[in-house]
């Protein structure tokens, strides 16, 4: 699947979808792939604060775990059941459907640093 | 590709894989394949079809000689008098503190010929052991490793797919034994034994016609190629011990929970006396299944803890559990638990309920 062109994307393969001062934050279609079959995934509760690069959960593939990073500073508005109690959807929509959290940014200005969709694609293929 | 040291070895199967496009990974000083199109499905499939797995990580040792018999009795912990001409049986070799070198498969070829099957990490120290214990008796312990490669055929339909290629006597072979087959014009092992909880069988045979005899299995029909992800969560529902996980050189067998195969009125062997002990102070430990009741997927290592949160053993094995559903595996718990009880597992610092269930966890239905 190609890289939607307006997410941003972080070397640890979350992608974001910034709408001002908020983001949908989900992992990239490389992440699922090289995971494998996602059997469970961990989400926190709605209104936790993380900083960017705490964990805020776990992927977990049959064989291992993965933590998931916070690309940005900001809190939990809403997380996405759906992905939680079937994980495997993941599999075949991890752009879309697939998000994981929607946060309320602290700091927007953050996700300036963070990877273009060229770049990333780029940093995949290294 | 992963990066991948000069010690690590590839079965002559190697390219097939990589011609299936399958994820290799090193396992066991090996570069396997651990899944082709997704551990859940090849898990499925196995169920309800047939797999085909490489299996030639894996050790073979043989004892010959006149005294073969009265050495495997004396190193190996399960009863070989028992074993009628082409019977086999689970075993295991034990240190001099009655705890597992490794488990293993032993099969009577003739009265003063055995065919060990051993773990592919462990064939080396299996080995260099078996060896060493025999040099008071009339055997010759030979390292067969290098010479064969072994494929697992697993599933409901296993036996029509070997029929594709075998000669249709291996039909009549009772599970656990062994016969001499002969595959493209080479002598070749076929045994009704698996790791998958379903009808199966393992097939030995030598480098030479490997790939050759992989392809042709691939052509029979329902056939798919495995991985060891899928082998490993087959496995752990049907409740077969992997080495290295759930036992090792401290576990004993009585704490694996293979007291069935420990046969401690055979006379001596070595380990015996300790495993005596054992039974006689009472087991400290013991080896149970468990079905998560909540969320959340056990792993190896996790700590286990009573629901008054006291420290009570931990998680050998655990995984998703693709056929029964929800998540399991298999615990070394304080001996004093018993099968409905209720534990916790220490899920990267959340404590989530477990039950100890009845093994095995998957039981395939009778054919």
């Amino acid at each position: 699947m190609a890289l939607p062109k307006n997410y941003k994307y972080t070397k640890e393969h979350e992608w974001l979808d910034v709408q001002g001062n908020s983001a949908v934050i989900g992992v990239t279609d490389f992440a699922v792939e090289q995971l494998g079959d996602i059997v469970h995934v961990d989400l926190p509760a709605v209104g936790k604060t993380f900083k960017a690069g705490d964990s805020f959960g776990t992927i977990e593939s049959t064989k291992t775990v993965s933590d998931l990073y916070m690309p940005a500073t900001g809190t939990i508005t809403e997380v996405n059941n759906a992905v939680k109690s079937a994980p495997e959807s993941l599999q075949s929509d991890s752009f879309k459907n697939g998000w994981l959290v929607k946060v309320q940014l602290s700091n927007p200005s953050e996700v300036n640093s963070l990877l273009d969709a060229a770049a990333y694609e780029t940093f995949t293929k290294e | 590709m992963a990066s991948q040291t000069s010690e690590t070895k590839k079965t002559p199967l190697y390219e097939e894989h990589l011609a299936l496009k399958a994820k290799m990974v090193p396992f066991g000083g090996w570069m396997m394949p651990v899944s082709y199109e997704g551990v859940l499905a090849e898990h499925k499939h196995v169920r309800e079809h047939v797999g085909l797995f490489d299996v030639s990580h894996m050790g073979e040792i043989r004892v010959k000689g006149s005294e073969a018999t009265k050495f495997l009795q004396y190193v190996t912990i399960n009863d070989v008098t028992k074993l009628a001409d082409g019977g086999g049986q689970y075993s295991a070799i034990l240190n001099e503190k009655g705890g597992m070198i490794d488990d293993l498969i032993i099969y009577k070829i003739s009265s003063d010929e055995y065919f060990i099957c051993v773990n592919a990490s462990n064939s080396d120290k299996d080995f260099n052991w078996i060896q060493k214990q025999s040099k008071n008796f009339q055997v010759a312990v030979t390292n067969e490793s290098q010479q064969w490669s072994q494929i697992a055929v697993q599933g409901p339909k296993s036996m029509a797919a070997l029929a594709t290629i075998a000669s249709p006597e291996f039909k009549n072979l009772s599970y656990t034994h062994i016969q001499k087959a002969s595959l493209f014009g080479e002598s070749c092992l076929i045994a009704r034994t698996g790791y998958t909880g379903e009808w199966g069988y393992e097939i030995y045979i030598p480098n030479s016609i490997a790939r050759k005899t992989w392809a042709a299995l691939l052509k029979a029909p329902d056939v798919k190629a495995i991985g060891l992800g899928a082998r490993d969560t087959l496995r752990l529902e049907a409740c077969y011990l992997l080495y290295g996980n759930d036992m090792n050189d401290d576990v004993s067998p009585l704490e694996a929970g293979i007291a069935w195969a420990t046969k401690l009125d055979k006379g001596s062997f070595i380990g015996r006396d300790q495993l005596i002990n054992q039974k006689e102070s009472g087991l400290k430990r013991k080896m149970f299944a468990f079905k998560m009741s909540e969320d959340g997927i056990p792993r190896h290592g996790m700590k286990a803890f009573d629901l008054k949160s006291g420290e009570v053993g931990e998680i050998t094995s655990g995984s998703v559990l693709p056929t029964v559903g929800g998540a399991g595996g298999m615990a070394l718990l304080a001996a004093t638990f018993k099968e409905g009880d209720s534990f916790l597992v220490d899920i990267r610092g959340a404590k989530k309920h477990a039950t100890i269930v009845k093994r095995p966890i998957y039981q395939a239905k009778a054919k």
